[in-house]
């Protein structure tokens, strides 16, 4: 038992450790990690959720500004929808998300549209990307929690 | 001035009045220059001058190096000089070569004219002479001629010979009498008809007179016709062989005859006139030789006709030596020089000024001489060039100068002389040097002394104008050299300037990455798995890090400073506290050196201030560092004292004799009080008075004030020795400006330096602070037990201001005396001892202790009086202890005081232990503890034991000693000095040992207590209520969350409408918590903050944290609102913007609309807190 949890605990460090090293996840999300405690146990899961609901409903919000067929393109409702995906990101530490943002704005500021739909896209596979990965980080939590150990602190530095 | 002697060694302007006695003295100046150029061969002497030179050569190589900056000029200057050079050479050369020229040109002429006139005397006198002799020979002959005619035609035909005979001795006769008077003439010749010739004839060589006639038989009287004429001719006389001459000498003077006649061959003849010789009846001339004579002979010839005028019966021949011509132009040679000769018009010479011959000898007897052909070489040569030049057409006059013959140059003068007959050329021959010899010469010897003259005079000139330009070309030299450094000097400035400011901006840059490394050293060195080794490196590396990042601190603050951009903080702190902390920390690093460190504050110092705590700390940091980097044996004291602004005569009264030596500096201060009050009359500000004391090795006056510019050391071996970067004193002045004082070295008596500095800091409205406690009533008596004399006698003074007595001692063995005599003499009932060890003095004190009623003996020991090398200071600890229960003791250790000594120490039961230094606020704690010990022995008498409650667990502090019973005693120092105070008992000395374990723990944090705090506490935020407007979920949470972990009460909305409408909402229904989007309150229990009942004004948040840009209303416009709503209150509600843009230009438009402070996101925890902490503050403090 004690040799599955500390294999569990292990590939759960390597596994974090690799999502810093790709550049999906900076700093950020380790202070989000701290402030998690006995007060908030589930805190780090909530906040993520709330900032995937709110990037589905950015990228379509988005989407739906850029579609051509509707119209013209509103080039400012698109960037202040980036502006606030932006911030949330770099709340959360989605780190290649926030990076995405970055350039997603200076094209946006531009008005270049085919940059902007290229970043569009880039940014809905990137944050479904970071989902997936969030999502296997935190099913490996449970399975350690589930066996009976304690989630490891990752120290990235 | 410079301009004028520049101008005027240039172009030398002699009519400038200005500039005249400036010339005069540049002359001088030349002068002596020159004076020292010729003189230094023969200077030996003069050996001042030559070290004129010698300075000059070290000016000439000073000037070497910057003559390639200049070159430009340098070759100005050489055109110049050498365009002037060239202009006196062509004006010198000029004038020369006229003065020259005029001269000889003049003396030439005048000197021609003269010469022309002499060589036309010369040739003119000798032609005279001719002209006479000719005369002369052409009237005798006409004379003889006449005769002749008359002594004929007398005769009148003579038929006989008697008659014949006869007329022929009248004939000789009157013919003698002519030639006798006629001394000139050579011969006189008479050729009758008939062929018979008389004739008388002189001898020039042998000085006779000779009759020469020819035999009477052979001619008939009438035996010639007219017919015959042609018949008649010299032929016939030479070729008449068959006639004989005779030759007669007579007496030249009587005529009488001498001797016979002698018959002569006719070779011997002289020459005789015949009728060939006047073919025309007319008279004529002709040169002729003589064999008897060197020089040809000028004959005349003419006819005797008969009465009728129709026949020639005879012929007249006249012959004159021109010898006496010859002789008088030889003369006239040997006078003036040169040669004279006269020529026929043929050619053939006539007379020459020279000896030599003019006839040629040939073979038919001698002829006349060409002069071409004469044996005169001058002659010859002069007679070849005037046929060379002139031919046959000769003119009448030729006038040749400069005639080359040979190899000297002569005078050619030709003259015509047009006699009838007898045209004659006279030609003059003078070498030139004979006249104009002497010119020559002398126009020679001028030039020559013309041309060096010139030259002496070109080489002085250019030697002048070198001296001259030298000057010149020095101050051109002097100003390329000003005019590049003052170059250098404005770039050199500007770029020190381009230095702060890249400095003060690159502050954050700098700081960030060092920040950093000693932050995740800090992680590495709290790691468990590192080996020894790599901690002591960590450990090490973490060391250079932080001394690194003070380094760049220093620089850093300094550029700020100088750039201006360092605002200094206002909030308020406690000024003591601070002060104590600073000693604290200084006095472990000065035990190692055996320093002691004394804090000494007046008690009328302010306990809070208003300023930049931070800032202040680092003023004195700096002083004392500095101060204990120079002072190895002795003290550091830090006094600090006080004067009301507005009570500015109390203040003189008071301090006047602290501030003998301050007087400029007081002067300054008053009108800068007046000043300040004028300003700020409401404003309870404090000119707060600090000294930095120490007995280092000083600095010299003379750098008293340079040692507060930067990278200035007062020894500049400093470095070596010390290190540092001369900064600290630079950082601390300008620290000390900002702050409103002055600071200043100040004179001292004896060894080390005095800083002496003041601040002006405001302090908090608030009522006094200063409650200093009474102990006068209580009687208590303190006896100092301390090694170091300064500390003992400021903390003694102190304690005798505030009535209590106060006993020093110095070492273990006073003490002991003096416990002895306080103590013991209460057993030996009152039968003093005298000792006689102990001062009179101090005998006085103690008896004046002993009128005491009631006293409280407290004994301040330090560690080091006890012996603790060895193993006395148990036997000495025990010796102590029997007195323990008449006074107490109250200990000062050493920060790396053992632990052995202090568990012995606690298992005593002393309880008093405060690290050392001593200073006020830790003695009035101990003297606290003693009195509210001692109520409670009075309280509990019987029982004989007291309780050392104090006040040891303030909240700031981490003990969590659950024993110790929460303070009830509210003095005015919140500290707790005391190291440890357990509840203990006098009999149960077996304190609790176990207990004392995580106390020393404690004890040990307690040093760096500062740096603990800030790391752990995470309850910072504690109490403060925020509003956080937000509309982003995912940022919202997060900040909740992290905001309530540090104890902050938390309300969010979700855009700038809902902010301003809760604000309005809450501000009206303050009382109502129930709107508030509560969260978890982790209220703890020491916060006594409650929402519901602390509201110290209406506002309801302490701060609002606000989101930029939000949907409906964004950051800018509900600030905007706020703060419109505020006009008219008091209030004003901090608001912090948090924004994603990272732009200067964001934050100024923050700051615009009325926004306090301005936070980026991600948001940086510790960031957020000194933030939210520095803005709500004042109000939560």
């Amino acid at each position: 038992m004690d040799a599955l949890i500390a294999q569990l605990q292990r590939q759960f460090r390597d596994y974090t450790i690799s999502l810093y090293q790709q550049g999906f996840l900076d700093d950020q999300f380790t202070e989000l990690k701290k402030l998690q405690d006995d007060g908030s146990p589930d805190f780090v899961a909530e906040v993520l959720t709330l900032f995937f609901e709110d990037c589905v409903k950015l990228i379509s919000n988005m989407a739906r500004a850029l579609d051509k067929t509707t119209g013209t393109v509103d080039f400012s409702q698109v960037g202040a929808s980036v502006h606030q995906l932006k911030g949330s990101s770099s709340s959360v530490g989605a780190k290649r998300v926030k990076a995405l943002c970055v350039s997603f704005k200076e094209y946006c500021e531009a008005k270049n549209y085919e940059g902007c739909v290229r970043c569009l896209q880039q940014v809905d596979i990137e944050y479904k990307a970071l989902k997936t990965k969030l999502q296997d980080m935190f099913n490996l939590e449970k399975q350690i929690i589930q066996a009976g150990g304690r989630v490891p602190q990752v120290d990235i530095n | 001035m410079r301009g004028d002697s520049f101008s005027m060694s240039i172009e030398n302007i002699p009519d400038s009045p200005m500039v005249s006695r400036k010339k005069k003295m540049k002359i001088r100046k030349v002068f002596d220059k020159m004076t020292q150029w010729v003189t230094p061969w023969r200077s030996n002497l003069e050996s001042p001058r030559e070290m004129m030179i010698l300075r000059g050569d070290v000016e000439q190589d000073e000037f070497q190096y910057a003559s390639s900056h200049c070159l430009s000029s340098y070759y100005s200057v050489f055109v110049v000089r050498l365009a002037i050079m060239v202009m006196l050479a062509i004006l010198i050369g000029l004038l020369t070569v006229l003065t020259w020229h005029f001269t000889r040109i003049y003396t030439k002429q005048s000197l021609k004219t003269l010469a022309y006139g002499l060589r036309y005397e010369l040739l003119q006198r000798p032609v005279l002479r001719m002209w006479s002799v000719v005369n002369t020979t052409s009237e005798l002959t006409t004379a003889q001629v006449k005769l002749s005619e008359y002594v004929i035609k007398k005769s009148d035909k003579p038929t006989t010979q008697e008659e014949l005979v006869e007329m022929y001795q009248a004939m000789k006769d009157v013919t003698w009498a002519l030639f006798a008077s006629a001394k000139a003439l050579n011969a006189i010749t008479i050729n009758y008809r008939n062929g018979f010739v008389q004739a008388f004839h002189r001898d020039p060589a042998s000085s006779s007179t000779f009759y020469i006639f020819s035999d009477l038989k052979n001619y008939s009287i009438n035996g010639i016709g007219p017919e015959d004429v042609s018949g008649w001719n010299n032929q016939s006389i030479h070729g008449n062989m068959s006639a004989i001459w005779y030759q007669q000498q007579l007496d030249p003077v009587t005529g009488d005859k001498l001797g016979k006649p002698l018959k002569i061959p006719p070779d011997d003849l002289i020459n005789i006139a015949g009728i060939s010789q006047v073919p025309d009846g007319e008279a004529s001339w002709h040169v002729t030789v003589s064999k008897y004579m060197d020089s040809p002979l000028l004959s005349a010839a003419l006819p005797v006709f008969d009465a009728s005028n129709k026949s020639i019966v005879a012929v007249v021949g006249v012959t004159t030596a021109l010898y006496s011509v010859g002789q008088l132009m030889r003369d006239l040679v040997d006078v003036h020089g040169g040669h004279i000769y006269l020529t026929s018009q043929e050619g053939y010479l006539l007379a020459t000024s020279t000896n030599g011959p003019l006839l040629k000898n040939t073979t038919n007897g001698p002829k006349l001489m060409k002069a071409i052909d004469s044996e005169e070489w001058v002659i010859r040569a002069g007679a070849q060039w005037l046929e060379k030049t002139y031919g046959s057409k000769r003119p009448q006059e030729v006038h040749a100068e400069n005639v080359k013959l040979g190899d000297q140059r002569y005078y050619i003068d030709s003259f015509y002389l047009n006699l009838k007959r007898l045209p004659i050329r006279g030609v003059v021959i003078i070498p030139r040097k004979f006249i104009m010899g002497k010119v020559d010469e002398r126009a020679f010897k001028t030039l020559i002394i013309l041309i060096s003259a010139s030259v002496c005079i070109f080489f002085i000139g250019c030697v002048c104008i070198l001296i001259l330009t030298n000057g010149v070309s020095k101050e051109m030299k002097l100003r390329a050299e000003l005019i590049r450094q003052l170059d250098a000097r404005r770039r050199a400035e500007a770029s020190s300037n381009y230095k702060s400011q890249f400095l003060a901006n690159m502050s954050h840059e700098l700081r960030t990455p060092m920040a950093a490394v000693i932050g995740l050293l800090d992680i590495l060195i709290s790691d468990d798995c590192l080996s020894n080794e790599q901690y002591a490196t960590v450990t090490q590396i973490r060391k250079c890090s932080t001394a690194l990042l003070r380094l760049l601190n220093n620089i850093l603050d300094l550029s700020k400073v100088e750039s201006g951009k360092l605002v200094l903080e206002e909030a308020e702190f406690d000024l003591g506290r601070e002060l104590e902390g600073l000693v604290d920390m200084f006095s472990v690093q000065c035990i190692n050196q055996n320093v002691e460190t004394v804090l000494d504050l007046s008690d009328d110092m302010p306990a809070l201030v208003r300023g930049d705590s931070a800032r202040l700390v680092q003023i004195f940091a700096n002083l004392i560092s500095n101060s204990i980097k120079f002072t190895t044996t002795g003290h550091i004291i830090l006094r600090g004292w006080c004067e009301n602004i507005n009570s500015l005569h109390d203040e003189m009264s008071l301090t006047v004799d602290r501030k003998k030596p301050w007087a400029p500096m007081k002067t300054k201060l008053v009108q800068h009080r007046n000043h300040l009050q004028k300003c700020c009359k409401n404003a309870n500000k404090m000119v707060l008075w600090f000294e930095v004391d120490d007995t280092g090795c000083g600095i010299d006056p003379s750098k008293w004030d340079s040692v507060f510019e930067s990278f200035e050391q007062a020894d500049p071996s400093t470095t070596r020795t010390h290190g540092g970067t001369g900064l600290g004193l630079c950082i601390v002045r300008n620290l000390v400006n900002k702050m409103g004082g002055e600071i200043k070295v100040v004179q001292k008596n004896g060894l080390g330096t005095l800083m002496r500095l003041y601040l002006i800091l405001s302090t908090p409205e608030t009522a006094d602070q200063n409650i200093q406690p009474d102990f006068s009533k209580y009687g208590l008596v303190v006896l100092l037990s301390m090694y170091g004399s300064t500390a003992r006698m400021i903390t003694s003074k102190w304690l005798r201001t505030h009535g209590i007595a106060t006993v020093e001692a110095s070492d273990w063995n006073e003490l002991t005396q003096i416990i002895r005599d306080l103590l013991e003499m209460g057993s030996r009932d009152n039968s003093f001892d005298s000792q006689n060890n102990i001062a009179d003095s101090l005998r006085a004190e103690l008896s004046n202790i002993k009128e005491i009623k009631n006293p409280v003996f407290v004994i301040v020991v330090d560690i080091g009086v006890l012996d603790l090398t060895t193993d006395i200071w148990k036997e000495q600890l025990n010796y102590l202890d029997r007195f323990s229960n008449k006074a107490k003791f109250a200990w000062l250790l050493k920060h790396d005081t053992s632990n052995i000594v202090k568990t012995e120490l606690r298992r005593k039961g002393h309880v008093m232990m405060v690290n050392k230094p001593l200073y006020k606020a830790k003695m009035i704690q101990i003297l606290e503890a003693v009195i509210k010990n001692r109520k409670r022995c009075s309280g509990l008498r019987n029982r004989g034991n007291w309780n050392s409650d104090d006040s040891s667990e303030t909240s700031g502090e981490k003990h969590i000693d659950k024993s110790v019973q929460p303070s009830t005693l509210h003095s005015p120092v919140l500290k707790n000095y005391l190291i440890d105070a357990t509840n203990s008992n006098d009999d149960s000395t077996s304190a609790s040992m176990t207990q004392k374990n995580p106390e020393e723990e404690d004890w040990k944090d307690r040093l760096y207590s500062g740096i603990a705090l800030d790391g752990k506490n995470l309850k910072s935020l504690e109490g403060i209520r925020i509003l956080l407007a937000e509309d982003t979920p995912v940022l919202q949470r997060v900040a909740t969350i992290m905001l309530e972990k540090m104890g902050a009460t938390v309300t969010a909305v979700w855009d700038g409408q809902q902010a301003v409408d809760s604000l309005n909402y809450k501000s009206i229904n303050a009382q109502d918590p129930t709107e508030e989007h509560k969260s978890s309150e982790e209220e703890t229990a020491n916060n006594s903050i409650n929402p519901q009942s602390s509201l110290r004004n209406s506002s309801p948040y302490d701060l609002i944290l606000m989101d930029c840009q939000m949907p409906k209303m964004d950051g800018y416009e509900a600030t905007k609102a706020i703060r419109r709503a505020e006009i008219g209150t008091e209030q004003h509600i901090p608001i912090v913007a948090l924004t994603a843009h990272a732009m200067s230009s964001d934050e100024a438009k923050c700051l615009e609309v009325g926004m306090d402070a301005y936070l980026t996101k991600p948001i940086d925890r510790n960031l957020m807190v000194s933030t939210i902490l520095s803005l709500t503050k004042p109000s939560s403090a």
